[in-house]
């Protein structure tokens, strides 16, 4: 079993990813009712699927989540977030960053294994 | 991620209630005087709104996005629009034609924005409790 894992490594990634995530979120979720707010969103996953498959961009370890501002149907006082969704979206979140704990959690379980020798 | 950033999703989720329960406070004084003909600035009382501004810190060097600090109430503003004219020639702010100029609060209104602003309160608080869970599961890594 390889110990410099970069599986670890990017399991990281998409624990602060789901982070960074969630603080927007929140952030959209305390400014739904701020006239003229458009809803934000973070850009990772995609990115991370092209450099895992090798299709151009940084390679996995290199790529970064960042914050854009995503369009979406606008009410009357110009704000775009709908709570139905960032409900949706906060949920999702909670579940990705669930997984990758759990999967470091359990990898970590086998390495501390393997040295015990067990 | 400094240090202070650690729990912002704390309190961009705390600053939304706040702003929230100001504004449910706002509404339920509209309410309750829906029907004062006096207020403290001379004549009858006018219907209050809140103007909420979205919070950003600095951005700091590195980061992925702007510094997130939630939302924050910046004015409370009375709204202008005309004061309905109610014949009553018995109330002691009757005119000389016997209407009393009464407050332009509406109950449908108030009531609906007391139902956004509280779904809005349990979203934030859905946001924070999330938050925890979170927290707890990034514990969890350090009992392995």
């Amino acid at each position: 079993m390889e110990t410099r894992d970069s599986r670890l490594h990017i399991l990281q990634q998409v624990m602060d990813a789901a982070a960074l995530r969630h603080r927007v979120i929140a952030q959209n979720v305390a400014n739904v009712n701020t006239p003229g707010y458009r809803r934000q969103e973070v850009v990772f996953e995609a990115e991370m699927a092209r450099a895992l498959a090798g299709t151009g961009g940084p390679a996995a370890v290199n790529v970064k989540p960042y914050v854009v501002v995503a369009d979406g149907p606008e009410r009357v006082d110009g704000n775009t977030v709908d709570l139905n969704r960032e409900m949706n979206d906060l949920n999702k979140n909670f579940l990705l960053y669930e997984a990758a704990a759990q999967i470091i959690t359990s990898r970590v379980t086998s390495l501390k294994a393997a040295i015990a020798g067990h | 991620m400094s240090f202070n950033d650690l729990f912002s999703a704390n309190s961009i989720s705390g600053s939304g209630m706040t702003a929230e329960s100001y504004r449910m406070e706002v509404i339920a004084n509209n309410i309750a005087n829906a029907n004062s003909t006096r207020s403290a600035n001379g004549g009858p009382f006018r219907r209050q709104d809140v103007v909420f501004a979205e919070v950003l810190g600095s951005a700091t060097r590195g980061a992925p996005g702007p510094n997130f600090r939630g939302v924050q109430v910046v004015d409370r503003i009375e709204d202008p629009s005309e004061l309905p004219r109610v014949f009553m020639p018995g109330h002691p702010d009757a005119d000389a034609e016997g209407f009393v100029q009464m407050p332009n609060v509406q109950l449908p209104i108030e009531m609906v924005n007391l139902l956004t602003a509280s779904r809005a309160y349990e979203a934030n608080l859905r946001a924070a409790q999330t938050f925890r869970q979170m927290s707890e599961q990034a514990l969890a890594l350090l009992r392995g």
